[in-house]
């Protein structure tokens, strides 16, 4: 009796401080903006993920030094990894809910964005993807999910008709990695190659962590395919598949898609990556927002751009800029200003539809000395 | 017949770095019945010694063969160093206490060395100069490059010279004598803490050996990159017969075979699953593993 007596007292003691401290916390939160990021910090997608945060984590300082926002004293980044695991991710998301972040800049992995953007939505917080590309990222009617990227039933096509147009080729070979996200995107290049009168002489997967893609490429190689797509969630394996591919005597045009495209490819397949053609959104390297972003991220990071970096500034940009013009943290609010929202953003210009979509505007790329270089646009039809 | 040559060829390969790893797991466990989980970690952390070191020595303008060869020396070195350091800090002090605590703390250490790679060298994949080993001979579909005979040489190689030293000589000995019975054999004079130690530092360093080769091959490393290996190998050595250097290889062999097999004629989504269903497969009709765990003149 005398132990129960204790541990209620206890508890209540331990109740008092947590309490205190909550209190005091709350009325400093008043009247500061708390944003989270959602990205691999870890594993084999850091790479990604970091530049996710740290383009977040500019935008920020950017629009701090430009004044802020009226009634906010200070704005914070709270950034979280998703590890590109759906579990992670929803517990991640919780993380951030009990820090009450306003807004969410992720995930990376359409396997992460969607399970963490259900529980954020429980909460009504804004949810804004630079990354994932997946279609039903934005199909399933959540009022607070917006995307700064492309969509991979525009990207499919896109690339296909780079097959057909430009390339002119007749038998293709498709590789994947089974995610979400590289496995619907291969998925869409299959059913749309074939619509479009390509024989697609395999569709084959790898498993994620392999480093050994030997087995698989002799097969490509057996089967003489004009063209090798390359749908990996990873840059870097995709630089050790075109490394083996070239090794084994592959001759094949090799194509990526938008998770390949990273300066990393190059650093690491070096020129095996030479020739190779990518699927990217279309960013205007000579604009101004462009080059201010660059050098601001340089000086930062003293690294180029990744490939979503600039896309993660322009989600935190807009958010912010949405926050500003509403006035208040009120998602209700900010969505409806979100959804006026039209500026000129690092990766391109921005505004969202009904869906929380931005449009597509798939470039092909190819890389060329050791960069990716624009080559063919896929809304115009023209080449660069 | 074509195809089929140039996946043996590819499964030997793979199948010779999982025997390299596997090496490492069997003679820890032969000699103190512990799975060393922490081993996948030295296989990394070998591969980024190599990296950094060929690097430094190419910018001295040395020759590729030559920088390739002093790496190869110095991260084995190292990496023997580090494992004598683990066993020391993380294993000794645990001698007598339940297996169960040993394999916590063999956890343990695998999350503190796979943390502190990522730490000190970052979550990006560091890249390997390629330049060095491109090349090979081809003929028709099939083709052998120069990496995959250095990979298939230099796994000889080691082994020879492993069983060289567990089997003709007296550390070798030592080693076996130990393996059979710690107490008996500290009663003739032999230091079982020094052996054990040893031990250690040969499975890291053949470890390290497979790390820079799997760098060259493949043409990068990571922080996380001993996981799977390290995964795959434990099983190598469990389907070989765990304790056993033969086995070792053998089960290495096999798991890469059937890996490169099952992605070859079937689909490489499936290959994993062949692997370990061979794996339970063995051991369900032979417990012990193919050579069996207790077979006294090849256990270490």
């Amino acid at each position: 009796m005398k132990r129960l007596l204790v541990l209620v007292v206890a508890l209540a003691l331990l109740g008092l401080v947590l309490g205190g401290c909550g209190g005091k916390e709350e009325k400093k939160a008043e009247n500061i903006l708390k944003i989270g990021t959602l990205s691999p910090l870890t594993g084999p997608y850091a790479a990604d993920g970091n530049d996710i945060r740290q383009g977040a984590e500019i935008a920020v300082e950017v629009f701090k030094a430009q004044g802020g926002i009226p009634g906010y004293s200070d704005i914070q980044v709270f950034p979280q990894d998703s590890a590109c695991d759906p579990k992670q991710a929803v517990a991640a998301a919780n993380k951030l809910i009990n820090d009450k972040v306003s807004a969410v800049v992720g995930a990376y992995c359409s396997s992460s964005t969607i399970p963490a953007s259900e529980t954020l939505a429980e909460e009504k917080i804004i949810m804004l993807t630079p990354a994932s590309t997946n279609p039903q990222v934005t199909e399933r009617g959540l009022p607070y999910m917006f995307r700064t990227c492309g969509r991979d039933d525009h990207q499919g096509p896109a690339a296909v008709k780079f097959m057909t147009d430009v390339a002119g080729v007749k038998k293709i070979f498709i590789v994947d990695d089974k995610t979400t996200y590289s496995q619907g995107l291969a998925d869409g290049v299959e059913s749309a190659a074939r619509a479009a009168g390509i024989e697609v002489l395999d569709h084959d997967h790898v498993n994620q962590g392999d480093k050994d893609y030997s087995a698989v490429l002799t097969k490509v190689k057996a089967a003489g395919p004009d063209l090798l797509y390359i749908s990996l969630q990873n840059s870097a394996t995709g630089a050790l598949m075109v490394i083996q591919a070239k090794r084994m005597g592959i001759d094949a045009i090799l194509m990526g898609q938008d998770a390949v495209y990273h300066p990393q490819l190059m650093e690491i397949a070096k020129g095996d990556a030479e020739g190779m053609f990518l699927t990217f959104g279309a960013i205007d390297k000579n604009a101004t927002a462009f080059k201010d972003f660059q050098a601001k991220w340089k000086e930062k990071t003293g690294k180029e751009p990744g490939a979503y970096s600039a896309y993660s500034f322009d989600s935190a940009t807009a958010y912010l800029n949405a926050v500003k013009a509403a006035g208040t943290t009120d998602p209700a609010k900010v969505r409806e200003q979100l959804m006026k929202l039209k500026f000129t953003g690092a990766s391109k210009d921005i505004s969202y539809d009904e869906k929380g979509d931005s449009g597509s505007n798939y470039t092909v790329y190819q890389v060329k000395d050791g960069a990716f270089v624009p080559y063919w646009n896929s809304l115009t039809g023209q080449k660069y | 017949m074509e195809f089929f040559i140039q996946q043996l060829i590819n499964g030997i390969t793979l199948g010779g770095v999982y025997a390299l790893i596997a090496l490492g797991y069997t003679m820890v466990y032969g000699i103190i019945q512990l799975i060393n989980f922490a081993h996948g970690e030295f296989f990394a952390a070998g591969g980024y010694m190599g990296v950094i070191l060929i690097s430094y020595l190419s910018a001295q303008g040395l020759h590729p063969y030559a920088c390739l060869a002093i790496s190869l020396v110095l991260a084995m070195g190292y990496c023997a160093l580090l494992a004598m350091a683990v066993e020391q800090l993380a294993y000794k002090p645990l001698r007598q206490a339940s297996r169960l605590a040993a394999l916590l703390s063999a956890l343990g250490m695998s999350i503190f060395l796979q943390n502190g790679l990522m730490l000190t060298q970052g979550v990006y994949d560091k890249a390997y100069p390629t330049e060095i080993t491109s090349g090979g001979l081809s003929w028709g579909l099939v083709s052998v490059s120069y990496m995959q005979m250095f990979i298939v040489a230099l796994t000889a190689g080691l082994l020879l010279g492993l069983n060289l030293l567990v089997f003709k000589t007296r550390i070798g000995r030592a080693m076996r004598a130990t393996a059979q019975d710690k107490v008996m054999s500290a009663l003739v004079g032999i230091n079982s803490n020094r052996i054990i130690a040893i031990t250690f530092a040969i499975g890291a360093a053949l470890a390290a050996a497979a790390g820079i080769m799997v760098g060259l091959y493949y043409g990068s490393v990571n922080y996380s990159m001993g996981f799977v290996p390290g995964i795959k190998a434990f099983a190598a050595a469990v389907l070989g017969g765990i304790g056993n250097i033969t086995g070792a290889l053998v089960g290495g062999l096999i798991i890469g075979m059937v890996e490169v097999f099952a992605a070859g004629y079937v689909s490489g989504e499936y290959k994993d699953v062949f692997a370990f269903v061979i794996l339970i497969a063995v051991l369900y009709f032979k417990p012990t593993g193919i050579m069996g765990e207790n077979v006294d003149d090849t256990r270490v």
